[in-house]
């Protein structure tokens, strides 16, 4: 039976047996890409963006900045879009029509048939998407360092990413990841987007999500599981280094705090615009392809600084419920209560003036400081465990660091094409 | 109106704690979070964007908890070490001005 995506569209994985991408591949100019579309190559593969096939064009992309959807009418909030110098455009002699072979780590990636050429202004990309164009927002940033040219069209993957241990189990892709939420027996499962290791103010953001999302459901089996979708992309020195990231996350369940029965960790590529509002859509969209019935969004969804306020995601998404096939799940705050002893949320503990916040920020600062957290801020097990992704990824830190972003192992490889 | 004060969380771990007790200022923390010992150190806005730009790694929480964070730990240290030696917590002037 087909899988049906975003947009009503099947979910279509585009990608060649060996023996024939060997073939197709004979002949075709080579363009090394960098790591952003080297995720994005594999999202579009896999079905990550359903209904695209591949690179925008400058239809789509006037259409995703002007009205937030496709030239079609589908909903679609980031542009998704492959860039190259005019210089380069030159060198490698490109035109419209041509196919061309995109490589990664020096090995053969994608076959990616140019339909298109153009360009378009960035600041006014900007101002559409982000709401500012100022440089200093890390989602103007990225659209500013594109090249000034954008090339359209398909991707088909010619030689699947090996993904690298620790993070092998949890690359599970659209296709994937519907088959096993299916022998789970699970008819609704909520998204938990996250970059972070948990504490226990996210361990009970899932579990007030899950709570939520059963709602009316019987109990006398599990009907409901939570899906962890960490977001694998660009490091910044002082983040958790991405292996502690996963599989914290993953120790939650190990370590019981919840189960197999109702939590599963996952990855997936892609490199974060920062965009608040309409990245919260595109996450929906994104949870959407990979089979997930609702998303948990909290305050300021994928926002940064000041840019966005802390609903404005919240009500974006409710301009376009009726087109997006999850159900968002709007959680509050949790927070410490020194008078209750326990952690609780922001709507239910009325002792306000005893409130203890704390942020994921503030849980980095205090491992920083070479403290153990107490086990109701942060569970032990998970602490043990980013001191051993220290020592075993990070060459000593937990956080990334010029060492670990210049001798870490990647995330994935593309390996020689073997046919 | 009152100016504005914003929190450096120095986290007392046991080192730390000890070179407390030896100056005889256990009693400067706080305890927060269900039982971390903390040292809260103010900062006023000056002093706030002071800090911020001379150590880049460093984050306002302005979303939760309005705190100075992710200051490098030997940073810390030395915030640490003056409190000791002045027997106060009111020593940002003082810690600002080797910067």
């Amino acid at each position: 039976m087909a899988e049906i995506g975003h947009g009503g569209k099947e979910i279509v994985e585009r990608i060649l047996e060996p023996t024939e991408a060997a073939e197709k591949i004979k002949g075709l100019t080579a363009i090394p890409i960098r790591s952003q579309i080297a995720n994005e190559v594999i999202d579009l593969a896999y079905g990550f963006f359903t209904p695209l096939e591949g690179f925008m064009g400058k239809e789509d992309l006037d259409s995703v900045c002007k009205k937030m959807r496709l030239a079609d009418g589908t909903i679609w909030s980031i542009p998704i879009l492959f860039d190259l110098s005019e210089q380069e455009i030159a060198d490698y002699g490109i035109k419209v029509g041509d196919t061309v072979l995109l490589t990664y780590q020096n090995n053969p990636m994608a076959i990616f048939e140019i339909s298109e050429i153009y360009d378009y202004d960035k600041r006014a990309m900007c101002q559409a998407v982000f709401g500012t164009d100022e440089e200093k927002h890390p989602g103007c940033a990225r659209t500013y360092a594109y090249k000034d040219k954008f090339l359209a069209g398909k991707i088909t993957l010619v030689n699947r990413p090996k993904i690298n241990p620790p993070f092998d189990p949890y690359f599970l892709p659209p296709l994937e990841m519907r088959r096993k939420f299916k022998e789970k027996g699970w008819v609704r499962i909520v998204a938990h987007q996250t970059r972070n290791v948990p504490h226990t103010g996210h361990e009970w953001l899932m579990k007030g999500a899950w709570f939520q999302t059963y709602a009316e459901l019987p109990i006398e089996k599990p009907l409901v599981g939570v899906l962890v979708n960490a977001i694998i992309g660009e490091k910044r020195k002082g983040d958790y280094i991405d292996e502690a990231i996963i599989l914290c996350q993953d120790q939650l369940r190990k370590s019981g705090y919840f189960g197999d029965h109702n939590h599963l960790t996952s990855l997936t590529f892609w490199d974060m615009r920062y965009a608040g509002p309409r990245e919260a859509v595109f996450h929906a969209i994104l949870r959407t392809n990979l089979g997930l019935t609702h998303h948990m969004y909290g305050r300021d969804h994928a926002g940064v600084g000041t840019y966005y306020g802390p609903y404005d995601a919240h009500r974006l998404l409710a301009t376009v419920q009726d087109e997006i096939n999850i159900t968002p799940v709007y959680s509050m705050n949790w927070l410490y209560c020194p008078h209750c002893a326990e952690i609780t949320s922001e709507g239910l503990c009325n002792h306000r003036d005893e409130w203890q916040k704390f942020s994921g920020t503030v849980i980095r600062s205090i491992v920083q400081d070479g403290v153990k957290p107490p086990r109701l801020i942060f569970r032990p097990e998970v602490f043990d465990l980013v001191m051993e992704c220290a020592e075993k990824y990070g060459f000593g830190s937990p956080f990334v660091t010029d060492e670990y972003l210049e001798k870490r192992t990647p995330v994935f490889t593309i390996p020689p094409l073997s046919a | 109106m009152a100016e504005e004060k914003y929190p450096i969380n120095i986290w007392v771990n046991e080192e730390r704690f000890e070179k407390l007790q030896k100056a005889g200022l256990a009693d400067m923390c706080e305890e927060m979070l269900a039982g971390l010992k903390v040292i809260r150190v103010y900062c006023n806005e000056a002093q706030k964007d002071k800090i911020l730009k001379t150590f880049p790694t460093a984050k306002f929480d302005s979303a939760t908890t309005k705190s100075i964070e992710l200051l490098p730990r030997e940073v810390k240290d030395k915030i640490f070490d003056k409190i000791v030696e002045k027997q106060s917590i009111d020593i940002m002037d003082d810690f600002l001005s080797q910067y």
